[in-house]
């Protein structure tokens, strides 16, 4: 017994990009992968986090002495480099316990479904990873595993509920039937109606604007390495940087988003046959009843007021971030806000005019609790050798997703008093939703018919 | 060798998923293709030079390339249909 730990310990000390790689072998042969599948799976995994580590390593060494000289010359302290979700779900994964959240999720839908709970059968084996990350985040704050587990679990139920909430009105936007978003990021939606219900009073806000058309003619700025260069020059010309230095920041940005996605894309290389396995058992064990199939939110990247939205917020996040009182974090690899334009198109049913406008009054809150974050998230990079984060500097993400969920609920973890208020708030307001979407929903069918 | 394309919001997650699944069946079927998942923000630069497009969403407007329908690989409805139609685009 006394050597298993120490063999436990030992493989632990060798940081993510080995240890997770051995669960996954573990895992993969558990779910009847053969041995050279798990093998080759596994290594994919390590390669994942390895990759991870150099682009963001890369990105913080051009990045943090860019966000230093730009403090010295502008007098604004925006220490906390912003690495995206990518980097993000690179944490969640190194959790040693993260595997544990896919028997979790699983569990619990399968449980709601035969309770007839929910409709929704989620397939998304992927986002799995959001969960884990808000359990690490509890963990991060408060300390306690099995409060990590029960704050997730939370999380898994709310979005099966809102996937059977949602589904008709995403049913309207995409034209997909059968499908519906079993995505967290949903849980945003719980503090964006009560604002589009006030927005109700101001005149106006119902004109349509013609998404499309201008998706075509500003469509490029959201490309990731336009966006990295003209983030990084700006940096490097508040900076008082020369201008062959500005130019070979801006490139380096550049670089650096155009990586993220090329490497992130290992993780899900490696989870494929895993997450194919797990959904093809779920499908099969429900396959005689009428369900919803939950998917990931890009069944909707085809509505254009996604990206119009979170392209005109780049300027205003950028410009917030430099002025807020407060906030640390500088934008960067997260400042496409999807996790703000998502729920936002699912509750003004598209709404380019109410979307955009929801997106300027959220913006703070962004900003403000991915720097609450990020020690939190730093200290766990460091702790599991799944991120290399230079001393002195720290790391986060700006549009970190459902933030006010994510943040309620670590305090509540934390036995904060004004956390259990909160969460008292927040789950009132999400009974409000259910009910007001689901009357929505049923109006439009009635105009249908 | 000819090229497939998936796309999805990011080119990472969901048109990953796809992507991996394609592979495997047309290897499964002993067919030849790269299949490469990417960022739907840089659709246009990619559709150029692959035989198919499988796209998650519904597509907007016209492409000079055949589209599939990616969703039926994630619900396992209609899959074999879809499959058949990328085979025939990547033989002719």
């Amino acid at each position: 017994m006394a050597t298993l730990q120490s063999w436990i310990e030992f493989i632990l000390a060798l940081g993510a990009p080995v240890f997770v790689p051995f669960i996954m072998i573990v895992v993969g042969l558990f779910a009847r992968m053969k041995l050279k599948e798990a093998v080759s799976a596994a290594l994919t995994l390590g390669v994942a986090f390895i990759g991870m580590n150099i682009v963001v390593g890369f990105m913080m060494d051009s990045m943090g002495p860019a966000a230093r000289s730009f403090a010295q010359n502008t007098g604004i302290q925006l220490n906390i480099i912003d690495g995206g979700w990518t980097s993000l779900a690179t944490l969640a994964w190194a959790w040693p316990l993260a595997f544990f959240m896919f028997p979790l999720q699983l569990g619990l839908n399968i449980l709601m479904l035969i309770t007839k709970q929910t409709n929704t059968l989620n397939v998304d084996l992927w986002n799995v990873w959001g969960k884990i990350l808000t359990a690490v985040l509890v963990l991060g704050v408060s300390g306690s595993i099995p409060l990590a587990f029960i704050v997730a679990g939370l999380q898994v139920i709310l979005e099966l509920k809102l996937g059977d909430v949602n589904q008709k009105h995403i049913y309207r936007l995409t034209q997909i039937p059968g499908v519906t978003s079993t995505h967290s990021m949903t849980l945003f939606g719980i503090i964006l109606y009560p604002l589009n219900r006030l927005f109700d009073y101001i005149p106006g806000l119902n004109k349509h604007i013609d998404a499309n058309w201008l998706k075509e003619k500003i469509g490029v700025f959201a490309e990731n390495h336009v966006m990295g260069f003209i983030i990084g020059g700006l940096l490097g010309l508040f900076a008082s940087y020369s201008l062959q230095e500005t130019l070979l920041l801006g490139v380096q940005a550049a670089a650096s988003l155009t990586l993220f996605p090329m490497v992130a894309k290992l993780f899900m290389q490696a989870l494929a046959p895993l997450s194919d396995a797990v959904s093809e058992f779920m499908r099969r064990r429900f396959s005689g009843r009428e369900l919803h199939i939950g998917l990931d939110w890009p069944i909707m990247a085809g509505c254009n007021e996604i990206w119009v939205t979170a392209i005109v917020l780049v300027p205003v996040t950028l410009l917030l971030a430099a002025v807020l009182p407060g906030n640390n974090i500088l934008p960067f690899a997260g400042i496409i806000n999807l996790s703000l334009a998502v729920p936002a198109l699912i509750v003004t049913g598209g709404n380019l005019l109410r979307m955009i406008l929801l997106g300027l009054v959220t913006t703070p809150v962004f900003l403000y609790i991915a720097t609450y974050f990020a020690p939190i998230i730093t200290n766990l990079a460091r702790q599991t050798n799944a991120l290399d984060v230079p001393a002195g500097q720290m790391i986060s993400w700006s549009t970190l997703e459902y933030p006010v969920y994510r943040y309620i609920f670590t305090q509540v973890a934390a036995g904060s008093l004004l956390g259990i208020v909160g969460a008292i708030v927040w789950l009132g307001l999400f009974s409000w939703y259910v009910k007001d979407m689901k009357k929505r929903a049923q109006a439009m069918a009635d105009d249908q018919l | 060798m000819k090229k497939v394309i998936v796309a999805c919001g990011s080119g990472v997650a969901t048109s990953q998923t796809v992507a991996s699944k394609v592979k495997k069946l047309l290897d499964q079927k002993g067919i030849q293709a790269q299949v490469e998942a990417v960022d739907i923000k840089s659709l246009d630069t990619f559709i150029k030079d692959c035989a198919v497009y499988i796209a998650i969403t519904k597509p907007a407007k016209q492409y000079p390339v055949p589209v599939c329908n990616g969703i039926a690989f994630l619900t396992g409805v209609g899959m074999e249909n879809e499959l058949q139609k990328v085979i025939e685009a990547l033989r002719s």
